[in-house]
């Protein structure tokens, strides 16, 4: 590609959000035109780029570029491709940092010698088989809140302005190919997600968002460390120091994970960790948090049902998958072997999240909590097939993030409609709306049985595949998981009923549609007004799609898969061999 | 050239007494001479020019400092060859300059703060910029300081300006408990760093740094237990450490912070650390390497007690300026952080943090002056309350320097902790990097509920506060209803905002501050 399209697809919504930030705040349809606009000309570039994804046979795009500090590694191949690579220099040092005067240098050659590494990162952007159905998930779901956001929202303008911010943020995540800047935007994303939280919902929302920001800035920050961290050690077994993920994906095959001690407890001996172990489980953390997986999930159920529904849109849909995105990014690659020794806990931290969350869907009376509930036991299943390690299981995978995206937006859109309606969440106080929004009642069916896993809905291809991987890894914990889709139908049939089915009742008491209606306010009718099918339209029908003709999707992400579960491959071949692979002949000054 | 040129027009003034002096060392000063004479000029100027409302002063003093700047800016781009002067008592190196330019930068923010808020207050005296120029000149003479005479000297010209500043609002009780509090705690710190320097003079037979430098590394000291040099590092460093306001010798740091009058406070928290944190690094990292051994652990000891109980007690506290305090504490933590790992690398994420610092904090300072209303200064979270509603400007720029103190990306608190945790890392010092982190994550709590109080108008933490009304004060003055909107003077609107563009601007170009760095040796020969 000659132009570079990941860029102009981060500028897009970065310059849209200057340019409302200059429109008056007094013009409220304005903004709301431009934020649409702006939105959908994002979408509109992502589906582009995955045309263009789509275009390039997968086996083509296997030219690596990793060319950080001026050395490339010319033998040795990332297992992982990247397509639409851009780099450009950010922070560049030389060999040679501040030194001290010779002065101070007598008798002390050692002290300063051993002088910092250079420092070396880049804005550095590409995508593959995951990141492109992400972003274009991403730029369809803001698409969607920004279609769904009222023209009459308090404070509309600076809402809009922190959406496309959030926009920037979450796409940024998705096509760094730099550490640091993977990181700089994981960061910053959340700024205005804060802000977001912080300004509008309901009273508990400061709450809310203190708790959100602090679990997932506590879980970050040990990421840090481990990025920094994976750079010197990186560095220091292959003679690369670079935050280039690409290259650090190559080089791990050459760093040495071999388990030399042990320590024993209750008379078990047990491998210590080495240090890329701690590395995984600071990266695991950050991403098990933003996931959010069952002990560190606590943030979710006040997040889920004190935000608006606009903003509930993107961040259930596309923000939590940013963490199952991190964990085959960043956990498979760049520590193979740490991923088959944490596999068993990976695995059993998605099968607590699964039953845990589908046990606390049933037990809510709160239509908003059903769903943020659902959405952890949803998620169970995603990192469930992302530590299956096989093909399959991340092929699953990848397309269940994109489904749960679809299913937990339109979800929220429909509970949010209901509590629009009727300023109520409870399944008790409301029933047999069938009979008063028969339209609502029939795409609310369809986005009931796409989340508990329907065959010929989207939802079904994905945990099939995931439950496949996870048989082939052990028949056990595709039967346990198993159980979650079983409590899935309680659930969501449980809410579809309870909310459309039986006797007409709502807060406002009638039992006949029209009287509903006045008290609700509107005159005739209360069922979906124009803009919530615009809204709910894409979503039902991908559901629909995906559930129909799965080919497109598992065809152009399973080479993808492939290629990560490959690269997972590298840990168990260095533990067969039992030692280090060879120290790697890394050549400088190749520079490309 | 432009030090050249300067130092010919020195030399053939045959009114200048230069005969015993060589131009060449008065070139390699002419910052602290200019600050120095510009505060004796303003001196002489108050006693002409009206007090009430008259710009004379300010803009003389910032006229001063501008020049200084450009001097200093001058000597970077000379880059002197060998940059000790005065027989090895002052080096104008590269590392004293980038200190000096955060200093001059500093106070000249803090001059632009200065009338409208002592105005506000009523406090426009002329002795104000003359004590803040002082105070300056001190800093620049400590930035450079290559004897411990001269470090000494610094520290205490730095300081007596300040104990007088910080009681500034002298009708009013706590500024005079600040005043005192300052006072005392600070002269018997000065008295640890004497004796600890008397103490390192009688074993090494030096004062000038390189030469006690030679004898720590050639001699046979090094190879022996000394008590005698231990306890004298051991008093630098709690000497220094009360400078910086490391815990657990901070216990001066909120009291005075908050008694001082914003402005001075703004100063005081920011210049002052860089100026005693330069002298920190160039002592510890280059002087006393060779004892490196003995004092890394204590010293990264006091930086995880100050990160650990700067965030911790700035969590409880319900007073903006404290909070503050507390976080600058918590700072001071961090940059010790680079102390600590002492390398090259160290010491340059020391100074850049040092510089994020100054941008992010005199922003967060300059917001809480322009807030301050008569008769007292903005120091409780419900001044703070809904200040998103009615100036959404000021409170997204005071946003901007939480964000940045927390840490966040995107601005150039970010870089600053990463360069200084990546210099722990690659020294091998994990725990150091691992409680950053830790109390990185109980700040953000802190940070963010300031926002959340500006933003949401929620202040439910903060409950014991009387309701304050609108209405006539004891002086007869009327006080403005806590939610009307502040006017913002032209020069205090400039310094928050530059300070909120450069924390932005660095915080996503972190090579300009970056670069600068990486030409920086400490000392020449």
């Amino acid at each position: 590609m000659s132009w570079p399209i990941l860029a102009v697809i981060l500028l897009v919504p970065l310059g849209g959000a200057l340019v409302l930030l200059g429109l008056p705040a007094s013009r409220p349809r304005m903004l709301r035109i431009c934020l649409i606009a702006v939105t959908a000309a994002t979408l509109g570039l992502s589906v582009v780029m995955l045309v263009y994804f789509l275009a390039v046979p997968p086996s083509s795009a296997s030219r690596l570029t990793g060319s950080a500090n001026g050395q490339s590694l010319s033998q040795v191949h990332s297992p992982v491709t990247f397509q639409f690579q851009e780099q450009i220099s950010w922070l560049h040092t030389s060999q040679s940092l501040s030194r001290f005067h010779p002065a101070f240098n007598e008798g002390n050659n050692a002290f300063n010698q051993a002088g910092p590494p250079p420092v070396n990162f880049s804005f550095h952007l590409g995508v593959d088989g995951l990141a492109v159905w992400l972003i274009a998930l991403a730029a369809l779901l803001f698409l969607v809140g920004a279609v769904i956001l009222s023209r009459k929202e308090e404070r509309l303008k600076a809402f809009a302005v922190l959406m496309l911010l959030s926009e920037v943020g979450v796409i940024g995540v998705l096509t760094s190919l730099d550490l640091v800047l993977f990181y700089f935007f994981w960061e910053a994303a959340l700024v205005p997600l804060y802000f977001l939280m912080i300004g509008w919902g309901d009273e508990r929302r400061g709450r809310a968002a203190l708790k959100f920001i602090i679990y997932t800035v506590a879980g970050s920050l040990f990421m840090l460390l481990a990025i920094i961290g994976v750079y010197f050690i990186t560095g220091a077994q292959t003679g690369v120091y670079t935050f280039d993920v690409p290259t650090l994906i190559a080089a791990q095959s050459f760093v040495a994970t071999t388990h030399n001690t042990t320590f024993s407890l209750f008379g078990h001996s047990f491998p210590a960790l080495n240090p890329q172990d701690w590395l995984f489980l600071a990266f695991a953390l950050a991403f098990a948090i933003k996931v959010p997986l069952v002990p560190f999930h606590s943030w979710l159920p006040e997040a889920y049902t004190s935000g608006k529904t606009p903003f509930l849109v993107f961040f259930a849909g596309i923000v939590s998958k940013l963490g199952a995105f991190g964990f085959i990014r960043y956990n498979l690659t760049l520590f193979p072997q740490a991923s088959h020794l944490f596999q068993p806990l990976m695995m059993g931290l998605g099968v607590a999240s699964i039953l845990y969350g589908a046990l606390a869907a049933l037990a809510q009376r709160d239509t908003k909590r059903t769903v943020a509930y659902a959405s952890i036991s949803h998620l169970g299943f995603v990192v469930l097939g992302i530590f299956t390690l096989n093909i399959d299981g991340i092929n699953g995978s990848i397309i269940q993030m994109v489904n749960h995206g679809i299913v937990i937006a339109a979800l929220f859109i429909c509970v949010g409609i209901f509590e629009a309606r009727f300023a109520t969440r409870s399944l008790r106080e409301l029933g047999g709306l069938a009979k008063a929004m028969p339209v609502m009642a029939g795409v609310f069916l369809v986005v009931a049985l796409a989340g508990l896993g329907m065959p010929l809905l989207n939802s079904f291809v994905g945990e099939f595949l995931i439950l496949l991987g996870a048989f082939q890894v052990s028949p056990a914990w595709a039967v346990i998981a198993s159980l979650g889709v079983i409590l899935a139908c309680w659930y969501m049939l449980r809410m579809y009923q309870g909310l459309t089915q039986g006797e007409l009742r709502t807060p406002f008491g009638g039992d006949e549609p029209s009287v509903v209606a006045k008290a609700v306010g509107r005159i005739g009718r209360i069922d979906l007004g124009p803009v919530e099918l615009v809204a709910l339209a894409p979503l039902v029908a991908l559901m629909v799609f995906i559930g129909v003709y799965p080919g497109p999707i598992i065809h152009y992400s399973r080479f993808s898969a492939a290629q990560y579960s490959q690269a997972v491959d590298r840990g168990t071949a260095a533990s067969a061999a039992g030692h280090q692979v060879p120290a790697p002949t890394l050549e400088p000054g190749g520079r490309s | 050239m432009i030090a050249a040129g300067i130092s010919i027009q020195l030399a053939a003034a045959p009114w200048l007494p230069l005969h015993f002096v060589p131009a060449g060392n008065l070139v390699g000063i002419l910052p602290i001479l200019i600050v120095g004479g510009g505060a004796v000029i303003v001196l002489l100027a108050d006693l002409v020019v009206p007090r009430r409302g008259n710009l004379v002063l300010p803009v003389t003093a910032g006229i001063v400092l501008l020049g200084a700047l450009g001097t200093a800016a001058g000597q970077w781009a000379v880059h002197a060859a060998h940059p000790i002067v005065f027989n090895g008592a002052y080096a104008d190196d590269r590392f004293a300059l980038f200190a000096d330019f955060v200093i001059l930068l500093t106070a000249l923010a803090v001059v632009a703060l200065s009338p409208g808020y002592l105005r506000r207050r009523g406090m426009e005296e002329g002795e104000y910029y003359t004590l803040l120029l002082a105070s300056v000149t001190g800093m620049l003479v400590l930035t450079g300081a290559l004897n411990l005479i001269v470090v000494f000297l610094g520290i205490e010209l730095l300081s007596i300006p300040l104990y007088v500043l910080a009681g500034f609002a002298r009708d009013e009780p706590l500024p005079q408990e600040a005043a005192m509090k300052y006072l005392l705690l600070g002269g018997f710190a000065s008295g640890f760093l004497l004796y600890g320097m008397a103490l390192i003079y009688g074993e090494t037979g030096h004062t000038g740094l390189v030469a006690i430098h030679r004898v720590l590394t050639t001699t046979a000291v090094s190879q022996q237990f000394d008590p005698m040099l231990l306890a004298g590092i051991a008093l630098l460093a709690v000497g220094l450490s009360f400078k910086v306001s490391a815990a657990p010798f901070q216990w001066w740091t909120p009291d005075v912070y908050q008694g001082s009058p914003a402005v001075v406070t703004t100063f005081m928290s920011v210049a002052t650390k860089v100026a005693a944190f330069a002298v920190f690094l160039r002592l510890f990292s280059a002087t006393l390497a060779p004892y490196r051994a003995e004092w890394e652990v204590p010293i990264a000891v006091v930086a995880i007690i100050s990160m650990v109980f700067g965030n911790v007690v700035a969590l409880a506290q319900t007073s903006v300026k404290r909070l503050l305090a507390y976080s600058g504490i918590a700072q001071a933590g961090y940059i010790m952080i680079g102390l600590a790992v002492g390398r090259p690398d160290g010491t340059q994420a020391s100074l850049y943090y040092l510089a994020a610092y100054a941008f992010m904090n005199t922003g967060a300072f300059a917001v809480i002056t322009i807030l301050s209303r008569r008769g007292e200064d903005c120091d409780r979270y419900s001044q703070l309350s809904g200040l998103g509603r009615r100036q959404p400007f000021l409170a997204g720029l005071m946003s901007i320097f939480m964000l940045s103190l927390a840490g966040f990306p995107l601005t150039v608190g970010f870089f600053g902790k990463f360069f200084l945790f990546s210099a722990a890392i690659h020294d091998g010092q994990l725990a150091l990097a691992i409680w950053g982190i830790l109390t990185s994550a109980v700040s953000l709590f802190y940070y963010l509920r300031v926002i959340l109080i500006m933003f949401s108008g929620a202040t439910e933490p903060v409950s014991d506060e009387a309701p304050q009304v609108a209405g006539v004060s004891l002086d007869g003055a009327a006080i403005a209803a806590p939610d009307a909107a502040v006017a913002v003077g032209v020069s205090s609107g400039l310094v928050v905002l530059l300070a909120g563009a450069g924390t932005l601007v660095l915080g996503i170009f972190p090579a300009l501050i970056y670069t600068l760095l990486q030409g920086i040796t400490v000392v020449h020969g």
